[in-house]
Formats: C-alpha cells, sequence, structure tokens
C-alpha cells in the first residue's frame, strides 16, 4: 500500500496537518450534512480534488457499506498522500469529536433538553436541510445537459421522497440501471 | 454485571454489522437494537432510544458514538474504544481498497460510464436526503422560507455555510420559526 502511495503526483500533495484539521471541521460539522462542508473545503477552499473527483468520491461511498462521511474521509486523504493521508483524515474526523462526545455523552444523560438549546437545534436543522440540497444540485449541475441523468436524479428523489421506498432498494434498483442506458447512449455516440 | 466473553461479543457483532451496513449505520440499528437489548438485555429499550437521541444531538460521528456509548455500558472505557474500532474499522478498509481500484482505473471509458450513470443517481438521493431533513425540520411556513433561503443562499453565493447556519440557528433561538 506505501508503493501505491507513492506514485501520487506532487500537485495533489496535501499537508497531513491540513487533512487532519479538514476532517475535524467536516466532523463537528456533521450534523449539518458532511458533504456540505467536504466540498467546500477540498473542492472549493483547497483544490485538492476537482467537483467530477468529489462526485464519483461521494458516489463511490454510497455503495459501500459503512458511515459515508468517514468513506469520503478515507477517499479524499487517499487521493490526495494515499495511505498516510488516509490516516490524517480518519484521525482528524474521530479523536478529538470522539473524545468530547464520549465525555459530553456520559455526562448528557444527567440533563434533560434545555428548550432554548431545543429552539435553536431546530433552527440549525432547518438551514441544514437547505444547504445538503443545494450541495445535492450542485453536484448534480455537471450532468444537466443530459435528459437521462436528469431522470434518473428525479427517480431517486421521487422514489425516496413520494414512494418511501427504503434506500437500499432505490440505490441497488436504479444504479445498474442507469449504468447500462449511460452505457448504451456512450455506445450509440461513438 | 456481564460475563468477560460480553464485550468480545458485542465487538465481535458490530464489526460484522458495520461491513454490512450499506446505505450507512442507521440502516443496521434495528439489528444491533436487537442484539444489545434484546439477545443480551445489556440496556433498556428506552436507554438505548435515549444514547441514540443524544449521539445525534452531539456534532461528531454520530453512529460511531452511540456505539461507543454501548459499549462503554457493557465493559467501561476499552468497550468504548473497542466497539469505536469495530465500527469504523472494517468499513475504512473497504472505503480504501474500493477507492484504490477505482482511481486505478481514472480515464478508463468504463469508468466514465459507471460516472454518467452512478453520479445522477446518488446526487438525486442526496437531494432527497435534504428533502427528508426538512421535511421533519420544517415544522412551521417560516422554518419552510428559511429552508429555501438556505439552499438558494448556498447557490448563489460564495457565503461560508456556517454563517448561513449560524443566521438559522439564531432565528430559532429568538423563537422566531
Amino acid at each position: 500500500m506505501t508503493e501505491v502511495a507513492q506514485q501520487e503526483e506532487p500537485e495533489r500533495a496535501a499537508p497531513l496537518t491540513a487533512l487532519f484539521t479538514a476532517f475535524l471541521i467536516v466532523s463537528l460539522c456533521g450534523f449539518a450534512g458532511g458533504i456540505v462542508w467536504a466540498r467546500r473545503i477540498a473542492v472549493e477552499n483547497r483544490h485538492w480534488i476537482t467537483d467530477r473527483e468529489f462526485a464519483d468520491i461521494v458516489s463511490l461511498c454510497q455503495l459501500m457499506p459503512g458511515p459515508n462521511i468517514i468513506g469520503i474521509a478515507v477517499c479524499i486523504g487517499a487521493k490526495t498522500r494515499g495511505l498516510i493521508g488516509t490516516i490524517a483524515a480518519i484521525s482528524g474526523f474521530l479523536i478529538i469529536p470522539w473524545a468530547g462526545g464520549l465525555s459530553l455523552g456520559v455526562l448528557y444523560l444527567e440533563y434533560a433538553y434545555l428548550p432554548v438549546l431545543r429552539n435553536i437545534l431546530g433552527g440549525i436543522a432547518a438551514t441544514a436541510a437547505g444547504l445538503l440540497t443545494a450541495t445535492g444540485i450542485r453536484l448534480l449541475m455537471p450532468h444537466r445537459r443530459r435528459p437521462t441523468a436528469l431522470l434518473f436524479a428525479v427517480l431517486a428523489f421521487g422514489l425516496i421522497t413520494f414512494v418511501h421506498l427504503p434506500l437500499l432498494v432505490v440505490l441497488f434498483g436504479l444504479v445498474p440501471l442507469s449504468i447500462a442506458v449511460a452505457g448504451v447512449g456512450s455506445a450509440r455516440a461513438q | 454485571m456481564t460475563d468477560p466473553s460480553a464485550p468480545l461479543a458485542l465487538t465481535a457483532h458490530l464489526a460484522v454489522v458495520s461491513s454490512i451496513s450499506f446505505g450507512g449505520f442507521p440502516t443496521v440499528l434495528p439489528d444491533v437494537r436487537n442484539f444489545v437489548v434484546g439477545t443480551h438485555g445489556w440496556m433498556t429499550n428506552q436507554e438505548f432510544a435515549n444514547l441514540f437521541a443524544m449521539a445525534q444531538s452531539i456534532p461528531g460521528p454520530n453512529m460511531i458514538l452511540m456505539m461507543s456509548l454501548v459499549g462503554w455500558k457493557v465493559w467501561g472505557f476499552p468497550g468504548a474504544v473497542a466497539s469505536a474500532f469495530a465500527t469504523f474499522g472494517p468499513p475504512c478498509t473497504i472505503y480504501f481498497a474500493t477507492y484504490r481500484i477505482w482511481d486505478r482505473f481514472r480515464d478508463t471509458p468504463w469508468q466514465e460510464i459507471v460516472r454518467l450513470g452512478l453520479v445522477p443517481v446518488v446526487m438525486g438521493l442526496v437531494i432527497a436526503g435534504g428533502t427528508v431533513m426538512a421535511r421533519a425540520a420544517d415544522t412551521s411556513w417560516r422554518a419552510v422560507v428559511v429552508t429555501i433561503a438556505a439552499a438558494a443562499i448556498m447557490l448563489a453565493t460564495r457565503l461560508n455555510p456556517i454563517w448561513i447556519l449560524v443566521i438559522g440557528g439564531a432565528l430559532g433561538g429568538l423563537g422566531l420559526l
């Protein structure tokens, strides 16, 4: 694995401390949708990866088991610095928030919710929903000129939102179909 | 309160379910509940639900934290650490290996086809995730306006999202939503 890591192009190099800090922020802001922050930092601010690569990573992670956001940390770390980058990103994502959360968690059971705290969390939740929606729209933009891409995006959206099908059914039902249609489309184009 | 094999059983079980938690850890949460509450009786249903609510409201890796608190309950600090590793270790290994393979074949024709098919479906799901969150969070028309305004500002400007969240939280804290 270290051999693979050494083959990385130098322009992708990201400082390990920056990876650690980036995913510490992503982790702490996770309640507002981790991919909002991961895209903001890795694509817009640091230019570690492109929007296309980010969309790839989000999509791959969606197909894999586990918490998707930590998957994004693993992949961006791997892309920029190989295995050591992955370890830096995971460490940033986990160590401080986990230690803080565990301490809070042990205390937390003792106290009931404060109403003001609940209202603030409610306002943040409403805002976060908008941010997550906007990030999805933005990552879909490169595909906006392909009618079949929009069709499958609308299908995925509708089957979850209106038909209430389980995520796994929608994911593993639509993805093979969508890839098959894309394959036929690109074969025709040639 | 528990026999010595308990932490081992919990860790092994978490390692297995985290490896098959397609769609995120919440998909296997019912199974974990059955194992922890039903099969082993390490805690009550109510305690499990409280741990969930708590982990959800603390910023950070919620599900890893929640499993650590379950581990804490069974075997104290070592149990918390073991549960954390069992929850994120196997998926991280899978992510890393998969991404290595994907990156090795970048710019091949088949990868472009997979991308064209895969990305729109997943982005439809992400947008649906935002809508599902909105449905839970938007308990008044004012909250709906806040959600739509947040999405519009995010799309139209490069304003740091933290400010949008601060404004949303402040509006909520002032009792305006």
